[in-house]
């Protein structure tokens, strides 16, 4: 039987994100006269020791047994709130929030009166729902202490040998015949100039050799199942299909650099116009020669977009009647908006291996914004000293490229400086590319149900906060999976990926969410709907009843929908709850 | 081996590193100089470029070090001498006396409330005023008060008015040792003192201010309630000028900070548009090098500050501010690299952008732990690019931005926080939580 | 006549209030980064938070229709994308026939709606919004909220 509810209402201000636009006291005022709520009270922080401490008060003083947070996201904020409610002595999911931050207050700005109502609506559906409220308890699993790492490449690796060394078992994959990834074709690295055998030969002479790592190369995943602490893999491998239980999934299958269509500064067209990849693999070869010039182009394909007349600002001369008609003719080039990068530093540290070859070559690099962060200044000096040309053009204007009557390339861009046209007549043009997913993600990332952000990469957590984290538990991402990194950023998250991965294996156990279906047995005909439609088949008809086995549930709530007799209910999200949160929106008085 | 770590410095990525080695099993003395833990980003309004509310998104991390059973936070305290090696590093740490009884304390602020005494206030960047005995901030973990001796003027008003008995006033400095396996270093940042630079006025025009001190203004929780007013007459600024890499990529020898920041242009941007959500009517330029927006979808984020808020970008380093004496308005001299002619313009406000610098005393804990330092003073890795978070000494590791700028923003410090945690439960073996 | 004029009244100063069901994978978190990047949109939504839209029964989306709301919106993960493997298809599928009943009714079918919103569309999340916002305006208030007023 539920107890009378005696609801506590806490509103936060969140400083001004939430007070700066929405009456505070006017909704906690609201709040305090709603049916069943005991006791209503506002702060500045709610999620601040002093505001967590007064919801505990609060509850002992008032004998308080469900809370409301109105403030911001229960997908941030909702463990910690839960986990105060724990304190005050209260069933953890005797709680509920509204969201009147994300939901309410940034997005209605400049509509503060509306955007006040809208919070006391969203206020009363809360306390509506928490009159519901059940307690509930969480099961625990078992997590195994195996995990498996999805792509050997320096992120890949690190992240193997991290946990293997801790004495976990690891499955490293490799979909090519060696481990090194996108880091072993290259040449040198930027800024030490170490080649790039220097570093991964070590890596991958250790996953080869550790006794807790069973590496296999030309291998893939080819399905998953299951649920943080028991994944159920199956690998392609030469040999056949293997099969695998994991605690935890590390994904590190990288990234590809582009390479641009045919046609594109004439690549794939003119035979000396090379992507940067390509020159590093020109240069191990040696095959360069001795050029009389090299002109690089950055951001060919990334930091693309719309020309917007704002941009024309920033430019001299724009008033150049050839110049202005050029850039209103330039169509979108094709391309990413996002910034990848490694191209800036990659591009200085290839000029610098032609000039310390070939001091006489003239190496230009054209660029937009030169993106050489952290202590790479020095790189970046050495670069000048060697009298690299760094050239400044306006990035509006693509440079065209021609090939002149002498068998030599043109290019011909539009300096930012003076405005003038500039033409250089070059050898080479090497075209600084951007990382892109590998094709192959999406299916991997529909397998594991991780999702992909807007740049096409697979997307952390949160952006912030938990970068090497998915909103899949017991899955983590690391390397330039998530997005383009140098070397040593990618061996730093594998490193943090294996550290996250490996509290849930060192942990051996964890609790998954209360969060299942149950079924009323005296309604259930054992019609078999249910068994029939879950992805993860958690229910089963035994004598003639749906049996729903927890440990499986992942809480999705299609059985309870499609359930012709409506036998089956969500703990926590059950049809009345549901309800009653429209009914007290709609018909407030009813 | 002992299964004990200790974390030094309480910011992001040192909470961050704390959190993992706590639930990985091992007991975690976690040691912060301020009487707080949360570090630069508990003094920000925002972070890009997500504009999360910064203190929102790390007080739930703060909380959580209060509160794991497996996390000792040392705040108001020093590590002052380390022998031994991996495995077993043995620590003195001194306690700083806060004069508050840490037990007994619960935040009430009721001897804050009767102190008659001020002090400028550190974590608004002096900008406002606390008093001798203060909480560091609203969200500050733990939630004890302090007295700043230095400004007490001893007259026992807090003792007579505290409910919980909980001033001592006979407090002493206390020396803590500890037996720990492996160290993590995340000392943080600093910010460059622009006055240094005479030309700039920084601290000699009132209206001239760093961007540290912008986003305690604009912090709902700063010196102005987070609204956006100037300091030497309180109006609303209506145009408003960011000045770039005051010190970064600066080679001049009385300066040496050559590196680049990495995160300046991103805040610088960020903060632009916070300023326009407030004052849409102000006008902002950036005064630029170059426009270093990497990270992740920082360069929409750049986009859209040109496209939907109208922000500026002026690619020129300037030379000069001076001083309008009757407005304190501020003009700023510049030149058009393009047509190599010098301008200037009036404004408002000017906010600098500083380099970043080491925490100041991290000279003399590098010398305790023996760990060495790179040219500017930051922590130096053994192999910046095979093995980055580790240190010349085996078994201390560093993460954030004490290891330089090496990205700096939270998501990578946060990143170096949990590499740190995966290394020491690497050296330390420990197969199995405790 | 005075229905005429009741209806032309409600119709001037009409706000529609709109009910949306969001995943909390996919399309509440997409509502909460336009939140966070701060895209505005009109005050007319509402939503109600489910771990999946296959949790939706379709009497939630009929009994919103009949206790008053202007709109209903269900808002999911996109297909091959549902944090629950097929949630979302299995509502694609019962959509059909919730349209059909609304149609039955005498109802729009417009006011009823199934989107597809992953969580890093925050720009989708306020542009739907805003666009169904002024779609039911146009539709004007639900004949149930009319017969409640005027009852």
């Amino acid at each position: 039987m539920i107890e009378e509810p005696r609801i506590g209402v806490f509103i936060c201000h969140c400083g001004v994100n939430i007070g700066g636009v929405i009456n505070v006291p006017e909704v906690t005022e609201y709040a305090s006269k709603l049916p069943r709520v005991t006791y209503a009270e506002h702060s500045l922080y709610t999620c601040s020791e002093a505001g967590l401490a007064a919801i505990r008060k609060a509850v002992a003083e008032h004998s308080l047994n469900r809370v409301v947070v109105a403030s911001c996201t229960p997908r941030t904020h909702e463990p910690l709130f839960r986990e105060t409610v724990k304190e005050a002595g209260l069933n953890p999911y005797l709680f509920e929030m509204a969201n009147i931050r994300d939901q309410c207050s940034w997005v209605h700005m400049h509509e503060p009166g509306k955007a006040t109502e809208k919070a006391k609506d969203l206020v009363r559906m809360a306390v509506a729902k928490a009159a519901l409220l059940e307690p509930q308890t969480e099961p625990e699993v078992e997590v195994k202490d195996a995990s498996l790492v999805i792509g050997a490449g320096v992120a890949g690796m690190t992240a193997a040998l991290s946990m293997a060394n801790q004495g976990f078992k690891v499955y490293l994959i490799e979909r090519e015949k060696e481990p090194g990834g996108i880091v072993r074709r290259l040449y040198k690295l930027y800024p030490t100039l170490a080649r790039s055998s220097e570093v991964v030969g070590p890596l991958a002479k250790a996953v080869k050799s550790h006794r807790n790592i069973e590496l296999m190369t030309s291998t893939t995943l080819k399905e998953a199942s299951g649920y943080v602490g028991n994944f159920n893999v199956i690998l392609a491998t030469p040999n056949g299909d293997k099969e695998a239980n994991v605690g935890t999934i590390i994904v590190a299958c990288g990234a590809l650099n582009y390479r641009p269509p045919q046609g594109l500064y004439q690549y794939k067209v003119l035979d000396k116009v090379v992507t940067q990849e390509e020159l590093d693999g020109i240069l191990r070869r040696d095959d360069l020669g001795k050029p009389e010039r090299i002109v690089m182009i950055q951001c060919v394909g990334a930091r693309k977009g719309e020309i917007r007349p704002s941009a024309l600002e920033a430019f001299p001369r724009s008033d150049t009647a050839e110049l202005l008609r050029k850039i209103l003719k330039a169509r979108k080039e094709e391309g990413w908006p996002y910034c990848s990068r490694i191209c800036c530093m990659n591009a200085i540290k290839n000029a610098i291996l032609v000039k310390e070859n070939s001091p006489k070559t003239d190496v230009v690099i054209l660029y937009g914004d030169l993106r050489v962060y952290k202590e790479y200044e020095d790189f970046y000096k050495r670069a000048r000293d060697l009298e690299v040309r760094f050239v400044r053009h306006i990035e509006e204007v693509p440079p065209e490229i021609a090939q002149t009557p002498e068998g030599k390339i043109n290019v011909a861009a539009y300096d930012a400086l003076s405005g003038l046209e500039v033409n250089f007549k070059t050898d080479w043009v090497v075209l600084s590319t951007p990382l892109r997913p590998r094709r192959g993600e999406v299916l991997l990332a529909r397998m594991l149900k991780v999702p992909i952000g807007t740049d096409g990469f697979l997307m952390e957590a949160h952006l912030k906060l938990r970068p090497v984290d998915t909103n899949v538990d017991g899955v983590f991402i690391s390397g330039t999976v998530s997005g383009p990194k140098d070397v040593s950023e990618s061996i730093i998250s594998g490193e943090a990926a294996a550290a996250r991965a490996s509290i849930l294996m060192a942990n051996r156990k964890v609790r998954t969410d209360a969060i299942t279906a149950l079924v009323d047995e005296d309604l259930c005909i054992g019609c078999g709907l249910c068994e029939e439609i879950c992805p993860y088949g958690a229910p089963k008809i035994e004598a003639g009843k749906s049996k729903i086995r927890e440990i499986l549930c992942r809480g999705c709530g299609s059985c309870a929908a499609e359930c012709l007799r409506r036998a089956i209910t969500m703990r926590h999200f059950g049809d009345h709850q549901i309800l009653e949160q429209v009914k007290a929106l709609l018909v407030p008085t009813g | 081996m002992q299964k004990a770590v200790m974390v030094i410095g309480g910011g992001i990525a040192g909470i961050q590193a704390s959190l993992d080695l706590a639930n990985r099993g091992f007991k975690v003395h976690l040691v912060e100089k301020d009487p707080s833990i949360g570090g630069r980003m508990a003094q920000l309004d925002k972070t890009f470029p997500t504009m999360d509310c910064s203190i929102c998104i790390l007080a739930p991390k703060m909380i959580e070090c209060a509160h794991n059973r497996n996390v000792q936070l040392l705040t108001y305290s020093e590590v002052k001498d380390v022998k031994g090696s991996i495995g077993s590093f043995k620590v003195k740490v001194l306690r700083k006396p806060r004069y508050v009884d840490e037990s007994k304390c619960n935040g009430c602020g009721i001897c804050a409330q009767n102190c008659p005494s001020e002090a400028p206030n550190e974590f608004d960047e002096n900008m406002g005023m606390r008093k001798a005995i203060y909480m560091p901030f609203p969200q500050a973990v733990p939630r004890v008060m302090v007295i700043d001796k230095d400004s007490c003027i001893e007259c026992g008003l807090c003792d007579k008015v505290c409910p919980a008995d909980a001033i001592d006033r006979e407090q002493q400095p206390e020396e803590v040792e500890l037996n720990v396996g492996a160290i993590t270093v995340a000392t943080g940042f600093d910010m460059f003192d622009p006055s240094v630079i005479p030309q700039y006025g920084y601290g000699r025009l009132k209206n001239v201010i760093t961007a540290m001190e912008l986003e305690r203004i604009l912090c709902a929780s700063g010196p102005t309630g987070g609204h956006l007013i100037r300091p030497s007459d309180g109006r609303i600024p209506r145009n408003i000028a960011f000045i770039q890499c005051i010190g970064s990529r600066d080679r001049r020898e009385w300066i040496n900070h050559p590196y680049c920041s990495s995160i300046c242009c991103k805040y610088a941007v960020k903060d632009a548009v916070l300023i326009k959500e407030h004052e849409p009517n102000t006008v902002v330029t950036i005064f630029y090098i170059d426009l270093r927006a990497f990270g992740r979808g920082f360069q929409e984020f750049v986009n859209r500050a040109k496209s939907e808020f109208g922000i500026r970008f002026t690619r020129s380093s300037p030379g000069e501010i001076s001083e309008d004496p009757s407005t304190s308005n501020l003009v700023v001299w510049f030149e058009d690299p393009t047509t190599r002619t010098v301008h200037h313009n009036s404004f408002d406000l000017v906010v600098l952008c500083p380099a970043l610098i080491p925490r100041k005393g991290v000279g003399e804990l590098a010398k305790i732990l023996g760990v060495e330092l790179d040219n500017y003073g930051f922590f130096k890795s053994a192999d910046s690019v095979r093995k980055p978070l580790d240190t010349n000494i085996p078994g201390i590791f560093a993460c954030g931005y004490c290891l330089g700028p090496k990205t700096g923003d939270v998501p990578d410090s946060i990143t170096q926080g949990s590499g740190t945690a995966g290394r020491i439960a690497e050296i330390l073996g420990a197969r199995e939580a405790s | 006549m005075e229905k005429e004029k009741m209806r032309e009244r409600a119709e001037e100063e009409f706000e529609p209030l709109i009910v949306a069901f969001c995943c909390n994978w996919c399309s509440y978190a997409g509502a909460d980064l336009a939140g966070t990047s701060r895209f505005e949109y009109p005050p007319n939504v509402r939503i109600v938070r489910v771990m999946c839209t296959g949790r939706i029964d379709p009497t939630f989306v009929l009994e919103s229709l009949r206790m008053g709301a202007d709109g209903v919106l269900v808002a999911g993960c996109h297909p091959g994308d549902c944090h629950y493997q097929k949630g979302n298809f299995m509502m694609e599928r019962r959509f059909n026939y919730i349209k059909k009943a609304v149609d039955s009714i005498g109802m729009e079918p417009e006011r009823v709606r199934l989107e597809w919103v992953s969580a890093s569309e925050g720009g989708k999340f306020a542009a739907l919004v805003r666009e169904m916002t002024q779609q039911i305006k146009q539709l004007g208030p639900s004949p149930f909220r009319l017969a409640q007023s005027s009852a």
